[in-house]
This record gives structure tokens, sequence and C-alpha cells, in this order.
């Protein structure tokens, strides 16, 4: 009788513990999303950032066109392409910042702060992502959390490589 | 700054009653979040519920526990986890912000309760042998909740990776640069002066060190002498000191705000010979805003705050002769200590509430986008709704 006992509490208590973890790594998914849709929003403010800036008079024609063409390729860039993108308009708005020097004109000066807040805001922004993402993946892949399914249909969330490369 | 007001709670994990330096941070921070018209509620634990201010909510009286080299005045338990409980549901919170989460307190409790945007902030920096973070199996699930961490120093972060490996965002603790750029240089304190501040009779707090420093450095500087703020009973200090180092000392018992800031502009030397259990050192970025020349231990939390011996000299911690060593060179090269000053208070800018605090306001930010406020876990736990529990 107390063996039938134990093995109910034992059962029971197994079940509470997979509830337990599923809710956990629900709670992750969710984290992820969040922590991307931060993210997402700030590197479009960004982008369109970047456009105001080819558009004034901080950038040369031909600096306004490489900036132009990689804020666009910024935007339109799918989830797997997006990492590369955006390194992409770093790299062109850093061109852009180490000739920018001698801007004096208040608007411009303006948009050159706002650009400054912004990729300091991106990079923890970028740093919450990649912890939220990396350890959703840690716990994805511990035995209790594959054996049993935990992750139901929520795709594994995806890796992006910009650790670092903002300015 | 912001554009909409938010209802933000915070929780202290050690006793309000108690001066220390996580307490005052979170003080700093609800008046200044408050002053920027924000609703604000900390829970703390507290001994004498009349005392306190009416943004503080008492969680219960605080147990004292030996934890990180020092007493830790703490809360947990039933009772304490009731009362966390009540506080989140009736704050009906925008954002939880939990102080160090991972040591068993009622930040920890409220982690565990609450669900939705939540900030954690890990101030200690302990070394790799403590066992103060060993339940990581039981502390993951819980510190995985948080939306965003935060650090108050690299050595902070570090400890957090090793322990529970996860990264944070680095915010340093904030000063009020201001009140230090006003100090009046008061020729009582001026000369070959070594300026000490802090609760001395704590031996992690170091005084002894610059005791045993003394006798090496009277050989070259005659003069030098030792000035002492802070709370203690400097009688029974200078028991264990050789009689004849007695008249170097001068003990000036609790200093005002203002009183401080003079002291450390006026100062020959600052030093900070703390050995440890320090998370960032708060009192030696004071004294850089001040324009101190500063002489710390190179316990990770200095090494970092002066960016490895960019803006103050470190000396190898617990090592007398090296003290001895560096303060000797400090004091006898008066150009160049007086050249730095001016670098030094640029840098303490950094850790100005006005920089600090919007910093903090940013991550808050980030982890409120798309969520819609703090609610209690067990309100939303499936099994609840089964046997018709509502808590």
């Amino acid at each position: 009788m107390t063996r039938y006992l134990i093995l109910v509490i034992v059962i029971a208590l197994f079940g509470w513990y997979l509830s337990f973890s599923a809710t956990r790594l629900d709670r992750l998914h969710h984290r992820v999303e969040t922590s991307w849709a931060n993210l997402d929003g700030l590197l479009q403010r960004r982008a369109a950032v970047a456009i105001e800036i080819a558009r004034s008079e901080i950038s040369d024609p031909a600096s306004s066109m490489l900036l132009t063409f990689a804020a666009h390729q910024a935007r339109d860039a799918n989830l797997r392409n997006r990492s590369q993108a955006e390194t992409g308009l770093s790299g062109a708005l850093a061109i852009l910042l180490e000739n920018a020097e001698g801007v004096t004109t208040s608007n411009e000066q303006e948009l050159i702060n706002e650009l400054r807040d912004l990729t300091e805001k991106i990079k923890m922004a970028i740093s919450m992502h990649v912890e939220s993402v990396n350890r959703t993946h840690m716990v994805r892949n511990k035995w209790v959390f594959k054996t049993f399914r935990l992750a139901g249909h929520a795709p594994e969330p995806i890796v992006y490589e910009f650790e670092g490369d903002v300015l | 700054m912001p554009l909409t007001k938010k209802r933000i709670g915070i929780v202290c994990p050690y006793g309000w009653d108690t001066p220390g330096g996580v307490r005052s941070h979170i003080d700093d921070l609800a008046q200044y979040l408050i002053a920027q018209g924000h609703h604000v509620s900390v829970l703390a634990p507290a001994i004498d519920d009349s005392t306190l201010p009416d943004y503080v909510t008492s969680a219960g009286r605080p147990i004292a526990i030996p934890y990180n080299g020092a007493v830790a005045r703490v809360l947990f338990g039933p009772i304490a986890f009731n009362r966390v409980k009540q506080w989140i549901s009736a704050g009906e919170f925008d954002l939880l912000h939990l102080h160090e989460p991972a040591i068993p307190s009622i930040s920890l409790l409220a982690c565990w309760a609450a669900e939705g945007p939540m900030v954690g902030t890990f101030h200690a920096a302990a070394n790799r042998q403590r066992v103060a973070f060993a339940v990581t199996p039981f502390l993951e699930p819980v510190i995985e909740k948080l939306s965003a961490r935060i650090a108050v120093s690299e050595a902070a972060r570090e400890t957090l990776q090793i322990h529970l490996d996860t990264d944070a965002i680095v915010v340093p603790n904030g000063i009020y640069a201001k009140r230090f750029d006003h100090a009046v240089i008061d020729s009582r304190w001026t000369g070959n002066t070594i300026g000490f501040i802090g609760r001395f009779e704590e031996p992690r707090k170091g005084l002894e060190i610059i005791v045993a420093a003394l006798p090496q450095m009277i050989s070259t500087l005659p003069d030098v002498r030792v000035l002492v703020a802070g709370p203690g009973d400097s009688e029974a200090f200078l028991k264990d000191v050789e009689p004849s180092l007695h008249n170097r000392f001068t003990f000036l018992g609790r200093i005002s705000e203002e009183e401080k800031a003079n002291f450390m502009a006026s100062v020959g030397v600052y030093v900070a010979p703390n050995t440890g259990g320090e998370s960032f050192g708060i009192i030696l970025a004071e004294a850089l805003a001040a324009g101190a020349s500063v002489v710390a231990s190179d316990i990770p939390a200095f090494d970092s705050l002066l960016a490895h011996g960019q803006f103050g000299t470190l000396f190898s911690s617990e090592d007398s002769h090296d003290l001895a060593r560096k303060i000797v060179a400090l004091l006898t090269n008066t150009e160049s200590r007086v050249d730095k000053a001016k670098k030094r208070r640029d840098y303490a800018q950094n850790f100005d509430w006005d920089v600090v605090a919007e910093k903090i306001y940013d991550v808050y930010e980030m982890a409120m986008v798309g969520r819609s406020g703090v609610t209690l876990s067990s309100d939303t736990r499936a099994w609840n709704k089964f046997i018709g529990r509502r808590s």
C-alpha cells in the first residue's frame, strides 16, 4: 500500500516539476520576444536617423548614397540577414562620424547626439537580447526539456551575431 | 526625461535602519525617480516603522546573518513572503526593481512571487571560493525571470558570470558630483596628510594597513599625518597602536556631506585600503569627484573603478610596504598630483546621478517594452484555476 502511495507522490511531484519547467521555458521564450521587440525598435529608429543624416549637411553626396543604401538594406532585411545588414549600417555610420568632427550647426549636432544616444541604448539592448537567447538555448538543451518536448511548437530563437559590432 | 509616469516598486534586501552602500543607493535612486514624477514604493526590512519615509514600506524586522565578511540584516520566511505578495498585488506596479536578488532575502522572494517586467541589480563581488552562490540550481529558474540585469561594476558582472552564468549590463552606483564641485580647501587638513573615511574598526576597511605602513613613511616624510573620519571608538583603536605613533592620528568622527567634500579636496592623498567585500567603492568615486589623489588596494572593484590605475594608484592589497611606497611617491611629487585633478573630476562625472539614473531608467524602459504591469505568478498558475483558488 505505502509503495503505491510513494509512487503516486513521486509521479505527482514529477508532474509538478514538468509543469514548473514548462512555465519556466515559456517565460524565457517570452523574454526573447520582448528583448527582440525592444532591439528591433531601436534599430528601426537608428535607420530612420541614418536616413535623416544622409539628407542633412553632415554628409557629402557619396556618403549620403552609401548611408541611404545601408539604412534601407537594414530596414528591409529578413530575420536571418538582419545582423549582417545592421553591421553594414554601423560601418557606414562609423565612417561618417569619423569625418563629422567639424559639425557646428545645432540641427546637425542634435542628429549626431541622437545617434550617440541610440548607440548606447542599442549596446544595452543587444546584450540583453543575446543573454536571453543564450539562456533559452541552454534551458532548451537540458534533457528534461528535450525528452518531454517542453518547448512545444515554439521555434528555436535565432542567434544574432552583432555583439560588439555597433560603432 | 520620461514622457509617461510609471509606478515603480523597488525591493531593498537589507534593513533600512542600518547604513550601508546598497541601502543608500536605493534611497538616492528612489528620491531621484520621485523627483522625476514617478510613483515609487520601496519595500525593505525595518526595525522601527515609525521613522520610515513615506515611500518606504516595512516588510518586518530583519534578522542578522553573517554574509560576505560582514553582518547582513536581511529577512525571509513565510510571514515575510506574505507581506511581499501583498505589497506586489497592492502596488499595481509597471516594473519591479530588485536589488541583490541572489541572496536569501525579500528580493529573492519578490522575484519568485512576481510575474512581469523585472530588473535586478547585483551589487556583490564575491570570490569564487565563497559559497554565497552555491545554490545555483535552485536560483537559476528564479533569476531567469528578470528581464534585465544590472551589475554595479565589472567585478560584480564577473561574479555573476562565474556563479550564475549570466551576463549583465554595467551601470555604476551614483554620486552627487555637484556637491564636490564647490569643495573648499581647509588648511587644517592640507599638507602631507593621508585621508581615510569609513567605519575604521571593521578589519576589512583596512585602517590597520595604514598603521603598519606608517613607520616606513615617516623615514622619508617626517611630518606625515593620518586623518580618520567615520564612526567608531578611537581610543579602543589606538590601544593596539604603538604609543609613539598616536600623535600622528586625528579622529574627526562622523562628518557631514559638505565637510566630506572639503576633506577630500584638502587631504594630500586619499587612501582606500579595503581588503575585500567591496562591490563598487562609492567613496573612491566621491574622492575623484573632489579631485583628490587616491591610493586604493587592487581588489577587483577598485581596479575597475580606477580603470586599472588610470585615475588613481593601486597597491597590492594588504601589503603595507607597497602602500607606504605608493603614498610616499605621490606625496613627494606634488606637481603630477595637481595636474591630474581635473582629469579625475571629469571622469567622476560618469558616476553622477544625472547620468546613472538616466541609464537605469533606459534599462527600465527596455524591460517594459510590450508588457503590461507586474502581477503575482500564483494568479496565473493553471492548477489554481482547477481547484478554484484565488490568492
